[in-house]
């Protein structure tokens, strides 16, 4: 917000430019390098050896929906908007997961397309409020937030229902890192969606609306695509919630609004749009996790955690601005 | 240029009379008296003084935390540290007086100095270090959180379970011709809220830096130091919030701060501030806060359960923004 004066183009050698324009990924990656070093450290510390198959396999598990959430939330900042429904999405999924996954194959997808089918609408009116109601993003998602809520718990009042445990083989095996071929899916997704239309509208309109609408993009229905995706993704991660839980409940998902944001904003998405990749965020959701783990083994006063995210959050984001400058300087 | 109002119909006659600003003040004082008379048919008894004061009182705790987290959104920011502030100086205040009366002005001045200092600091990071609004305030929400509970050990520590001062809670609870004390406070803030943001320099800079920063930088307004104030006075606001509501109830609790978050940024836009700042003003905000305190009250004596509660109010923030909140349309 405080004025700064506009980036001078000026030549610079190709590799400072790389790395300049890439700047929240590669550090994006850096910090997973580096959080991933220390936990290994302090597990050693603690257990006497290095972490293995099964703390892979919790980690990647448990991440799970915080990586599918922040690929959501992703697309929606990348348009220059802000999903607070993120939670409230999840919480809603997670719900209908639970009371609607049958026992059979049959049954298994044919709940899980509902519950896609859920979050596409879920993000379709989302959408269609941003896009055609003309709506701030931020104060639409913080009233569907509290529509998909209420919804959340009127579906599920108690926690319970239950998970079929084929579905959770499926999709949070805990016998195996098996879930890290999802992590691959999702960044070849991602890759292909970047050559696609849509992918290619939503990082022009979050970097200017005007220019993108002059170049024949329709921003309208280019947001109103991105909510949709957005919602399909806060279902998947519903799903996984469920399926990692083994049972649903209503009111889980609520703190995936402001994880997912923290996500993406260690994965080096600009929040003023146009800049970053999922794959960026998927790597803040890792962080993420890995901090939590760091506290653990590191014997820290659990009631301290949101302490040390907090601070956490805020060097991250100074340490990333801070060497943007140093090199947009050189 | 097309006339603006043509697009919303009627609005365009009218608009002669009530500018923008204040047909929105208007939209959200009516929707609370049309609330209170809603109110009184599905209640008989809603709508008496008695029920009514109740009602204010409660909004008059959401009316401070809304006046500090107008003043942020007023330069196009926002707060989200409202709930571990308003959490933390409930807790300092019952942690630092024990309960006497003695040592109240202290815990006061101390309580209210930490949301000032915690405010400050929150602007500074937003200031003088470009960390987004939503980045830093959350953060700090994360870091009061963390703070409060390992200090307190989760509410366990030996004066966690202390009450107010007496003498605090007697100012809260005690009325003045007749009306709640709680209600005086809110009618001084209001007041002085809208003195400051209208008559002073420091509110024309306010507006000034929400319409444009960079034109207000460039006419030599100091953008940053006016940014660490208003972020200072959110801070103190959460905090008075606190000290409020623990005098009110007595005793601090963990998650008392959260209804708050929601409910501040829903009434500051109910109330026509715009949230990407340089306009709004504290009377529109004030209506907003009882409408929504009201609506709250009258789901409650329609015996509404949680979850339909919440989705109705989901469903008449939308409606409200879409009547006035929406942007000029343009292409």
């Amino acid at each position: 917000m405080p004025p700064d004066a506009p980036p001078v183009r000026a030549r610079r050698p190709r590799l400072a430019h790389a790395l300049a324009q890439n700047l929240g990924f590669v550090l994006a990656a850096a910090m997973l390098a580096s959080s991933l070093a220390i936990y290994c450290g302090v597990f050693y510390g603690a257990q006497g050896t290095l972490p293995g198959e099964f703390e892979l396999t919790s980690a990647v598990n448990n991440t799970m929906p915080l990586v599918l959430a922040a690929v959501a939330q992703t697309l929606v900042v990348l348009t220059r908007g802000i999903d607070l429904s993120v939670g409230g999405v999840l919480d809603l999924t997670n719900a209908v997961a639970a009371v609607s996954l049958g026992d059979t194959v049959a049954g298994m997808v044919g709940g899980s397309l509902l519950v896609l089918l859920i979050g596409a609408a879920c993000g379709l009116l989302n959408g269609v409020l941003v896009a055609y109601g003309r709506l701030q993003p931020i104060l639409v998602t913080l009233a569907t937030l509290s529509i998909f809520q209420g919804l959340a718990i009127r579906v599920l009042p108690q926690p319970g229902g239950q998970v079929p445990e084929g579905y959770t083989a499926a999709l949070a095996n805990p016998s195996g890192p098996a879930s890290l071929a999802y992590v691959a899916l999702l960044a070849l997704l991602w890759w292909g969606l970047r050559r696609t239309r849509l992918g290619v509208g939503l990082y022009a309109i979050g970097n200017d609306e005007g220019a993108a609408a002059a170049n024949g993009i329709d921003p309208r229905r280019t947001k109103l695509l991105t909510y949709m995706l957005a919602g399909t993704c806060s279902a998947m991660a519903g799903l996984f919630l469920a399926a990692n839980a083994t049972a649903g409940d209503a009111t889980t998902g609520n703190g995936y609004t402001l994880a997912s944001i923290v996500a993406v904003v260690l994965g080096g998405v600009s929040l003023f749009g146009g800049r970053g990749s999922a794959v960026g965020a998927i790597m803040g959701a890792f962080v993420t996790t890995m901090i939590v783990n760091i506290l653990f083994f590191a014997h820290i006063d659990p009631l301290y955690q949101s302490f040390y995210e907090g601070l956490f959050l805020v060097a991250a984001v100074l340490l990333a601005s801070l060497i943007g400058r140093l090199l947009r300087r050189r | 240029m097309a006339d603006p109002d043509t697009k919303s119909g009627l609005g365009g006659r009218v608009s002669a009379v009530l500018t923008q600003d204040r047909r929105r003040i208007a939209y959200a004082a009516l929707a609370a008296v049309l609330l209170f008379a809603l109110g009184a048919l599905v209640r008989p008894g809603f709508a008496s003084p008695g029920s009514v004061s109740a009602v204010l009182v409660v909004a008059s705790f959401v009316g401070l935390v809304a006046a500090g987290q107008m003043f942020v959104v007023l330069i196009g920011g926002i707060d989200l540290s409202v709930p571990w502030v308003l959490n933390a100086a409930a807790i300092l205040m019952v942690t630092s007086s024990l309960g006497q009366d003695g040592r109240a002005a202290y815990a006061l001045v101390l309580t209210l100095g930490m949301g000032l200092g915690v405010g400050a600091l929150s602007g500074v990071g937003v200031a003088l270090f470009n960390v987004p609004a939503v980045v830093m305030t959350l953060a700090m929400n994360g870091i009061m959180q963390g703070l409060t509970l390992g200090l307190s050990g989760g509410m366990t520590c030996g004066s966690c379970a202390s009450y107010a001062p007496p003498v605090v809670r007697a100012a809260v609870h005690a009325s003045l011709l007749g009306v709640p004390a709680a209600l005086w406070l809110w009618v001084a803030v209001a007041a002085a809220v809208s003195a400051v943001l209208s008559l002073t320099g420091f509110g024309r800079r306010t507006y000034a830096i929400g319409t444009s920063a960079r034109a207000s930088y460039l006419s030599g307004i100091n953008v940053s130091a006016v940014t660490v104030a208003l972020y200072a006075l959110s801070g103190l606001f959460s905090a008075l919030a606190g000290v409020m509501l623990v005098g009110f109830g007595g005793q601090a609790a963990l998650g008392m701060g959260d209804p708050y978050l929601f409910q501040s940024i829903a009434a500051v836009v109910i109330g026509g501030v715009a949230i990407l700042g340089g306009r709004g003003h504290y009377v529109g905000v004030a209506a907003g806060t009882i409408s929504l305190v009201t609506l709250v009250s009258v789901l409650m004596a329609l015996n509404m359960p949680e979850y339909g509660r919440s989705i109705i109010y989901g469903v008449i923030i939308l409606a409200l923004l879409l009547l006035y909140g929406r942007e000029a349309g343009e292409t």
